[in-house]
């Protein structure tokens, strides 16, 4: 077994290398603070990234490149936060490591239920019941009211409501023969999606305006029958996100920052320009890590985590992170058009839109390419909502990628 | 099922679209914006690594001290020795106000640090950089002052310059201000509507008058246009356009040579007619006009009408008005390439750069940048110079035992009073220094303000600058 040595060509393995390196780099930058446990963590870490990769290739009989992929973008992103902050660091290896955790449950769990497709009217109001608690119990952050508190553990609700948005646009076209049935059935969704994006903008969030936004009107274009009505909410999301600039000032305020951030350089443009510093200060080949200043940057490890990493590894790497991203997306529709099961099928693409949309809304914010908007990265932003739900939306992902015995009714 | 297919294969095609352009506008940023924004002053990474290093000296020719840095506390303080005198020049470094001249364009060279910041980590693993290096200028500090002297109260421009090595020895332009009160007085600079900030030199643009009749000579020595029986009346018309001379009154009969020692108007409008734009902008270019003049500050491009001229536009050129703009910088380069033999050389500010331990690390090099006339051309150019001096309009730059060679000019200046230009060399058998004298809005001829001028300029280099 030994003489065989490592296999250079499994890519479990050269993930395994490349944190292996970047954890040593990283123990040499902090040489003088380290501690046991940290060592002990990030060596667990990656022994679980390992044994989770190797244990899924035997478990399933899907896809075995996605998880691979997201787990090579949470060691990036790791490595980039442990190098801005240890503590966050210490706390996004817990994250991880929890994710992981739930990834395996949520496959387990969502492979044994049988019903998922009739339950159209309880996403619904789980969804509204979330809403209502965000706005009751909300707490404004940086303008947007999206975090909630119970118990001294905060998280983001719309974490949760994306995907339950996901599976409810699912049940609606899954059963839309159904649906078109009854009267006004054709626009029951419409409506629905309308009465979210409402509360959203209604949170200020408008990062997940973008995104809710997009991923109902990709699905809505891909399955609703009546070609008009797609047409005509393309034109009504397009004129009131004009309205949306005319009448509030805080969506104008963005456009104006996108626009010459460099005259409000000490206010409202700090952000985006010491974003755009660091990534100019990379240039394509980074400045090495911990050799470039990303802690200039505000709220770095979240919603600029990107920046980051373009300054110390430089914007090749921020294009492989991209492109890492694209293949993701793609093995997603891949498994989406091999799906048998129609709801699953839909599943399928509402969450591959989901990671391709909402890491190109912030992909292109930091870049400056469009209006900034503060949302995180999946699987790389430092946090635990997002690291959390976007593990779910994966093992969600992986039970898609299997033939499944469900009955198509 | 197949449509269903369709439409999601189109939605994919859309989402790569996105990261494809995602991808192409990060490669655009890095490759044509990076470096502006790297420079922006707000950029807190240029001051983290400047903070800690001695910034360099700045010395003149002679190795006395124009502007240094001292330690403050944690901080270096940059202090200016001479206030007022070198703001064109050497300008200032701030946090708060940024950096302008050589301050900024030498401003990796002042802290010895390279380009690529990972080459300079790597550096400093060796070796930390604690001490910038220091600048030798070509400027003679006596001269300057002496130049900034003759100039004061006035608004204008003075180069002195080596024509055959192209060192600056001085360069003047007023109004200046005083960089070591820069924050004090920031708000008045900047509304000051004579704009204390621009440099004259390098940046304003002038018609050049007379003295670019020594242009328009050329073209016409070169290409054999000679009207040896010219009978000039004081005026003549050109498509319908009455062209006078300054004074009015006729100079008779002339020859080319003549016409250049009284400045004959006339004569070079009629005689460029028969040149033609494209024999004349073809000299003028030579002459670095419409050409980017590398310097060790921008400079910028000298204007020379090519497009849709009609016979008006080349008899106004041909004596420096109209759609002509100069800098003074190219004129001292005209009078300079006259005087090299016809070879105008690149104008030096910067003479040496020396590291902390007192190596010469880099040493200026003469470079020529145009040939812009045969040494036959410029030799009888030179000649008539020297007439214009010693018996034409020049004749207030006379100087004893020395035989000066020059041109003067008064430029109409169609937003206010005239422009008043010198421009020359001495001695004219070996061109020690060359001259450019602009006084803006003096409303006074060239030869009666700007050649005295030029005249103690060029005695005051020639008696104390010795290389």
């Amino acid at each position: 077994m030994f003489s065989k040595g490592i296999n250079y060509k499994v890519p479990r393995n050269l993930l395994f290398i490349f944190e292996m390196i970047a954890l040593f780099l990283m123990f040499m930058y902090y040489k003088n603070s380290l501690d046991r446990s940290t060592i002990i963590y990030g060596l667990s870490l990656i022994f679980i990234v390992y044994i989770s990769n190797f244990l899924l290739l035997k478990i399933t009989t899907g896809d075995n490149y996605i998880f691979l992929i997201v787990t090579m973008l949470s060691s990036i992103g790791i490595i980039m936060i442990y190098r801005i902050n240890p503590q966050q660091g210490f706390k996004q290896i817990v994250w991880i490591g929890l994710g992981i955790v739930l990834f395996f449950a949520t496959y387990f769990m969502i492979k044994k239920i049988k019903s998922l497709k009739s339950w159209f009217i309880y996403y619904f109001f789980a969804s509204i019941a979330l809403f209502g608690m965000t706005l009751l119990l909300g707490e404004r952050f940086k303008g947007a009211i999206n975090w909630i508190s119970i118990g001294g553990i905060t998280f983001q609700p719309t974490e949760v409501i994306k995907i339950l948005t996901i599976f409810l646009i699912a049940s609606y076209y899954a059963n839309y023969d159904k649906f078109k049935e009854k009267k006004w059935g054709n626009y029951y969704l419409v409506g629905i999606m309308y009465l979210f994006i409402f509360f959203l903008f209604l949170q200020r969030d408008l990062g997940s305006v973008l995104i809710f936004s997009s991923l109902f009107l990709a699905l809505q274009y891909i399955y609703h029958e009546d070609r008009k009505l797609v047409l005509l909410n393309f034109a009504v999301l397009i004129l009131s996100s004009i309205l949306g600039y005319i009448i509030f000032p805080h969506v104008r305020i963005r456009f104006e920052i996108w626009i010459n951030p460099w005259e409000h350089i000490d206010t409202t443009g700090y952000q985006i320009t010491q974003s755009l510093f660091a990534i100019a200060e990379g240039g394509f080949f980074g400045t090495g890590l911990g050799l470039g200043h990303p802690d200039f940057i505000p709220e770095v490890s979240k919603d600029f985590i990107f920046s980051a990493i373009c300054e110390e590894m430089g914007i090749l790497t921020g294009i492989g992170i991209i492109m890492l991203f694209l293949i993701l997306v793609y093995r997603g529709f891949k498994i989406s058009i091999n799906q048998k099961n129609k709801f699953f099928r839909i599943v399928a693409l509402g969450i591959s839109i989901l990671f391709g949309i909402q890491s190109f809304i912030i992909f292109g914010g930091v870049v400056k390419m469009i209006p900034l908007t503060g949302i995180t990265i999946p699987f790389v932003s430092y946090g635990g909502s997002s690291m959390l739900s976007s593990f779910i939306a994966l093992g969600i992902l992986q039970v898609a990628s299997e033939e499944l015995d469900i009955e198509e009714v | 099922m197949e449509k269903e297919i369709k439409r999601i294969i189109t939605v994919l095609v859309g989402i790569c679209a996105l990261f494809v352009s995602l991808v192409v506008y990060l490669t655009y940023f890095q490759v044509f914006k990076a470096s502006d924004i790297k420079a922006n002053s707000y950029n807190k990474r240029l001051w983290i690594n400047e903070e800690k290093i001695l910034r360099g000296s700045i010395i003149d020719r002679n190795g006395r001290i124009l502007a240094y840095s001292e330690k403050d506390g944690d901080t270096y303080n940059r202090i200016y020795n001479y206030g007022n005198l070198y703001s064109h020049i050497i300008g200032y470094s701030y946090r708060d106000y940024g950096k302008a001249n050589l301050e900024l364009h030498y401003n990796n060279v002042l802290l010895n640090i390279s380009e690529s910041s990972a080459l300079n980590e790597l550096r400093n693993l060796v070796e930390p950089n604690s001490e910038g290096n220091t600048l030798v200028l070509t400027i003679d500090h006596h001269l300057q002052e002496y130049s900034r002297n003759l100039l004061k109260g006035k608004k204008g421009a003075i180069v002195a310059m080596n024509p055959a090595t192209g060192e600056i020895y001085a360069m003047v332009s007023l109004p200046d201000f005083n960089p070591s009160t820069l924050r004090e007085d920031w708000v008045n600079i900047v509304e000051d509507e004579n704009s204390p900030l621009l440099n004259r030199v390098t940046s304003g643009l002038y018609q050049p008058g007379s003295t670019f009749k020594v242009v328009t000579t050329a073209a016409l020595l070169e290409n054999n246009i000679l009207l040896n029986q010219y009978e000039c009346t004081g005026s003549t018309i050109i498509d319908g356009y009455e062209l006078k001379d300054y004074a009015g009154k006729g100079h008779g009969n002339i020859n080319l040579e003549k016409a250049l020692i009284y400045s004959c108007n006339p004569y070079f409008a009629e005689s460029s007619l028969q040149l033609g734009i494209d024999r004349f902008s073809e000299v003028a270019e030579r002459f670095m006009l419409n050409k980017e003049i590398d310097f060790d500050l921008p400079v910028k491009k000298s204007f020379f009408p090519k497009r849709s001229v009609g016979k008006t536009d080349i008899a106004a050129a041909s004596i420096g008005q109209g759609k002509v703009l100069v800098t003074p910088l190219n004129m001292a380069l005209i009078a300079s390439g006259i005087a090299n033999k016809g070879d105008i050389v690149k104008p030096v500010l910067v003479k040496e750069i020396i590291s902390k331990n007192g190596k010469i690390i880099d040493t200026f090099e003469v470079e020529v940048i145009s040939r812009a006339v045969d040494i036959f051309t410029a030799n009888e150019l030179k000649n008539m110079m020297v007439y214009s001096v010693n018996i034409g309009t020049g004749k207030n730059a006379k100087i004893n035992n020395v035989r000066v060679a020059g041109k003067t000019g008064t430029a109409e200046n169609p937003s206010g009073k005239d422009h008043a230009w010198f421009i020359g060399f001495a001695p004219a058998e070996d061109p020690q220094v060359a001259v450019a004298v602009l006084l803006e809005e003096e409303g006074s001829t060239g030869g009666s303000s700007a050649a005295p001028i030029a005249r103690n300029i060029i005695l005051e280099a020639l008696r104390t600058i010795n290389n």
